[in-house]
């Protein structure tokens, strides 16, 4: 069942190209890019119940480190641009999580908040590397002798990064420190008192967080092939939290639900911009009085299938309430 | 630089300061009733500027009636909000609430722009434009009017968190909740009465700021500073407030001095970060302990 499932899900995935328009076959790349930035939050919100208000600020250096590396580098095969751009914006998420995670509470929230504000600032001021605001094109990449040239070799490009990271988030929770950032998320108290260090394996979150949207940061300056820095405000950061709401905190199925529902949205009111930020806002407070854990819970919930989840999808336990201390 | 030159960033910086402290000190309000954080404070000071310069340009109002339509729709609106979304989700936990209160900001911001457009308008000044000099010093009065009226308000709340009934009430609740309710106080008396004062908070700096910034739905993105300011006083601490916003205001106008001028909108976060790692309970906040 669960296996027919996946391979169905796979043929449309792989078919899909070839069955629908090109636009859709750019618009399901966004999708795949945006589905890893989400994983890659999720990582952070599920384990450690903090979120990040700056994934766009990430996405935005590993966008750039990618371009860049492309421009300058044209020989390095993509791969090897994709994981350097990862490596980079993984260690500014070390040195930002460093003194962030140390603490508990809505310090991290407000730091990304800022951080994003001052990623674009300095987009802006390096303009001899990044041009500013004329914005910087990005050249076909190359995969050794192909160049990836149509929206079709993006798309399984895309596709293919995806589900190396998707494999990897879902087998997270087998590792040592898979182990450890459950219990994290399980009991802040308890895991401390089983030796795990809290701020150690936090800042491992949130930098493998960083890693993953630096990664796909690098994806979408090749689908998108333009870059400025309006393309990165915080209302992006927003979309990005929005999409794990809306999926589902801390479900990697979620993840790639939330991307794909805010990514159609966002296309579909393109034409209503000024709308835009009311009904995500209204989406926002809706998931949450009404479908706290997203869809994937939701669906959960009607199906009996999803008894056989994988580890790192049950809800969290109980969580200090609004007026408690945090 | 001359010491006058001196003087005068240093004011400047101290008025911009007194609006961070106001968004600061509003943040706390509601944090130390609820616990949570209020991302849509920058955008209820926002609303309640328009409201307010609305009834400016309808009915030819004053600057004083503005200022008073200006607190009292904020006064509305942050007891509708708390009252009608933040109250069902009473039992939600911190993170939820953050998001809740992001898709208001959200919806305010969209809202305001359908109604008022995104444009940028000018808005006078409750003070004079004659520069006050005072020996080789020349001050604009739009500053001193900023810090004065700010000194003002912080005074007028310390007094009433100090010796009125729900004042101590607050208090209570932010030290401990279910004691509070055990004396009788009314803890959801005390949510709807916080996110009141801080909207009222939020727009008195509203309409002092908005002469400064220009009347914008982007206006409400001074919260952010708010919030650094809280942080570097000590978060929940409302003299660490006041003094994390002067501190912020002056380093921000400073800081270009000195350093590349593009550094200015940097400073709110190069601030949050050193202060996280030097000194994380902030400048005068206590050290957290939890029970486990």
């Amino acid at each position: 069942m669960r296996r027919a499932a996946l391979a169905t899900g796979a043929v449309v995935v792989l078919g899909l190209p070839w069955a629908v328009p090109r636009y859709f076959v750019f618009l399901a790349s966004l999708i795949v890019v945006n589905s890893i930035v989400a994983i890659g939050l999720n990582l952070l919100s599920g384990y450690t119940n903090q979120l990040s208000f700056g994934h766009a600020g990430f996405l935005a250096i590993g966008a750039y480190t990618g371009a860049l590396l492309t421009i300058h580098a044209p020989a390095l095969p993509v791969p090897a641009a994709l994981l350097v751009a990862g490596l980079v914006t993984a260690a500014v998420g070390l040195a930002l999580g460093i003194p962030c995670l140390r603490l508990e509470g809505l310090y991290l929230a407000m730091a990304t908040l800022a951080f994003g504000f001052v990623v674009v600032e300095a987009i802006l001021n390096l303009d001899w590397i990044t041009r500013g605001n004329d914005g910087l094109r990005v050249p076909a990449a190359r995969l050794g002798p192909i160049a990836l040239a149509t929206d079709t070799a993006r798309y399984y490009l895309t596709v293919a990064v995806a589900a190396l990271l998707i494999l990897a988030a879902l087998n997270i929770a087998r590792t040592r420190t898979g182990r450890a950032l459950l219990a994290v998320r399980e009991s802040e108290i308890a895991a401390q008192a089983s030796g795990v260090h809290l701020a150690a394996y936090k800042t491992l979150a949130f930098v493998l967080s960083a890693f993953y949207t630096g990664v796909a940061g690098g994806l979408f300056a090749l689908v998108v092939g333009f870059l400025s820095p309006d393309s990165f405000d915080v209302f992006l950061s927003v979309d990005f939290v929005a999409m794990i709401i809306v999926g589902g905190l801390g479900s990697v199925p979620g993840s790639v639900l939330g991307a794909a529902v805010i990514t159609t949205l966002n296309d579909s009111l393109a034409g209503f911009q000024n709308y835009r930020p009311l009904i995500f806002g209204a989406i926002l407070i809706a998931s949450m009085l009404f479908m706290p854990g997203g869809i994937a819970s939701a669906l959960r919930k009607l199906s009996v299938a999803g008894a056989a989840g994988y580890p790192g999808t049950a809800p969290p336990a109980a969580k200090p309430r609004q007026g408690d201390d945090p | 630089m001359t010491t006058a030159a001196l003087v005068h960033v240093v004011v400047s910086g101290l008025a911009t300061g007194s609006i961070y402290a106001l968004m600061a000190i509003s943040l706390v309000i509601i944090y130390n009733a609820t616990r949570t954080l209020n991302f849509a404070q920058g955008e209820i000071l926002m609303v309640s500027t328009f409201v307010g310069w609305t009834a400016m340009q309808v009915l030819r109002a004053p600057l004083v009636v503005v200022l008073i339509v200006a607190v009292a729709a904020a006064a509305g609106l942050g007891w509708a909000l708390e009252r009608l979304v933040i109250r069902h989700a009473i039992s939600a936990t911190h993170f939820d609430v953050l998001i809740i209160t992001l898709g208001l900001s959200l919806m305010l911001r969209s809202a305001a722009g359908l109604v008022w457009t995104h444009d940028e308008f000018p808005f006078p000044s409750l003070f004079g434009n004659r520069p006050l000099a005072i020996g080789p010093v020349r001050l604009a009065p739009v500053s001193l009017g900023i810090i004065g009226a700010s000194l003002a308000l912080m005074l007028a709340l310390y007094a009433l968190f100090r010796w009125t009934r729900m004042g101590r009430a607050m208090r209570a609740v932010a030290q401990n909740q279910r004691a509070a309710r055990l004396m009788g106080i009314s803890v959801e008396r005390v949510y709807s009465g916080s996110w009141v004062l801080a909207a009222v908070v939020g727009a008195v700096a509203g309409v002092l700021i908005a002469p400064v910034v220009f009347l914008s739905s982007k206006m409400g993105l001074v919260a952010i500073n708010g919030f650094t300011a809280a942080v570097l006083g000590g978060f929940g601490s409302m003299p660490g407030a006041v003094v994390g916003g002067m501190l912020l205001g002056v380093l921000e106008n400073l800081a270009p001095l000195y350093l590349p001028s593009s550094i200015k909108h940097s400073v709110p976060f190069l601030v949050m970060i050193t202060i996280l790692l030097v000194r994380p309970s902030g400048l005068l906040g206590r050290v957290a302990r939890r029970k486990v």
